[in-house]
């Protein structure tokens, strides 16, 4: 049987010289992928300060490990890897720490005008509807377990496919699914309340 | 009223386009370069020493652990059959214990110097005044 090939790593060159002590070619790997771990860390956290912390956290250890980074995956699922692990072990530690109230965390979206402004910019009534329903629908989802969370913003915010996300999550596809499928049933029945036909 | 999972769906996606203000990165960026300082000052004792050790035994793979030890086994096997098995302890000889107790002569002399006739011997206890 052959070994199907790999396209190769768009981010070889950036890695090489960031093993050989370029922290220039590191940090442009930090810019490149920054925006994708934030959002995966932000949306499982909810909690600005947590992101930032964690993120510094990530990208230490993926630093400090690009001597073992062998190249079986690309860089970039090597460190989403780190990411995934790193995020659920943090959430474990929280959990246990203290019961973090759901107000103590962010609420996402409504906390950027920009959005909602350029979705709905002459509906002002229309922002405050969409905003209460962002803010249901972050809290539906701190609701949601660590697993479900998971999925959920790997498929429908990262915009992810069901054989990454098992590949990432070490797990079948099928699982995936199921995860993702219940999920689901859980945020449509978080937003029966404030769901207004005209959305 | 209950949305649809498409409806729920189009909802996540607006989370799309969360992510930090336009000068977030050059921050963070500058803050990592600081950690990354001052943890390799902090790696430079015992310590540190300690944590790349870890570091480098958690790098590691299943497949280099079993290498690994097996490399250890066959060292000790090879050990096991090279060490000279015909090479015997020298054992001295027990030396027999004497015991005869013999007074010495000077002290037989001492007795012998000893007037034990009776007048020179009192009665045990008795007192005479």
């Amino acid at each position: 049987m052959f070994r199907q090939s790999r396209p190769p790593d768009p981010d070889q060159d950036l890695v090489d010289r960031a093993r050989e002590g370029d922290t220039r070619a590191f940090d442009a790997l930090i810019l490149k992928y920054g925006d994708k771990l934030y959002g995966l860390v932000y949306n499982m956290t909810s909690h600005k300060e947590d992101t930032h912390d964690l993120l510094q956290d990530i990208f230490a250890k993926a630093y400090q490990s690009l001597r073992s980074f062998r190249g079986n995956s690309t860089f970039y699922t090597w460190i989403y890897q780190i990411a995934v692990n790193q995020t659920l072990n943090f959430l474990k530690k929280r959990k246990r720490r203290t019961g973090l109230s759901l107000n103590d965390l962010d609420s996402g979206v409504q906390n950027d005008p920009a959005l909602v402004d350029s979705t709905h910019e002459a509906d002002p009534e229309r922002q405050t509807q969409i905003k209460e329903l962002q803010r249901k629908l972050n809290e539906a989802m701190q609701k949601l377990s660590e697993k479900h969370r998971m999925v959920v913003t790997m498929f429908d915010i990262q915009g992810m496919s069901h054989a990454d996300i098992a590949k990432v999550l070490k797990t079948s596809e099928g699982t995936v699914r199921s995860r993702l499928h219940y999920a689901h049933l859980q945020l449509q029945s978080a937003l029966q309340d404030s769901w207004d036909e005209r959305f | 009223m209950k949305p649809t999972v498409e409806q729920v769906e189009t909802l996540l996606a607006l989370k799309r386009h969360e992510r930090p203000e336009d000068d977030y990165w050059q921050g963070f960026v500058r803050e990592f370069h600081q950690r990354q300082r001052e943890q390799a000052v902090a790696r430079t004792g015992f310590a540190g020493v300690r944590e790349r050790l870890g570091d480098w035994m958690r790098a590691l793979k299943p497949m280099e652990w079993a290498y690994g030890a097996g490399i250890a086994y066959a060292a000790v096997t090879v050990a096991f059959f090279l060490m000279p098995r015909n090479a015997e302890i020298e054992r001295t000889a027990p030396t027999p214990v004497k015991y005869e107790v013999l007074p010495s002569p000077t002290a037989v002399e001492q007795l012998d110097q000893l007037d034990l006739s009776p007048s020179t011997q009192g009665s045990a206890g008795e007192v005479v005044f």
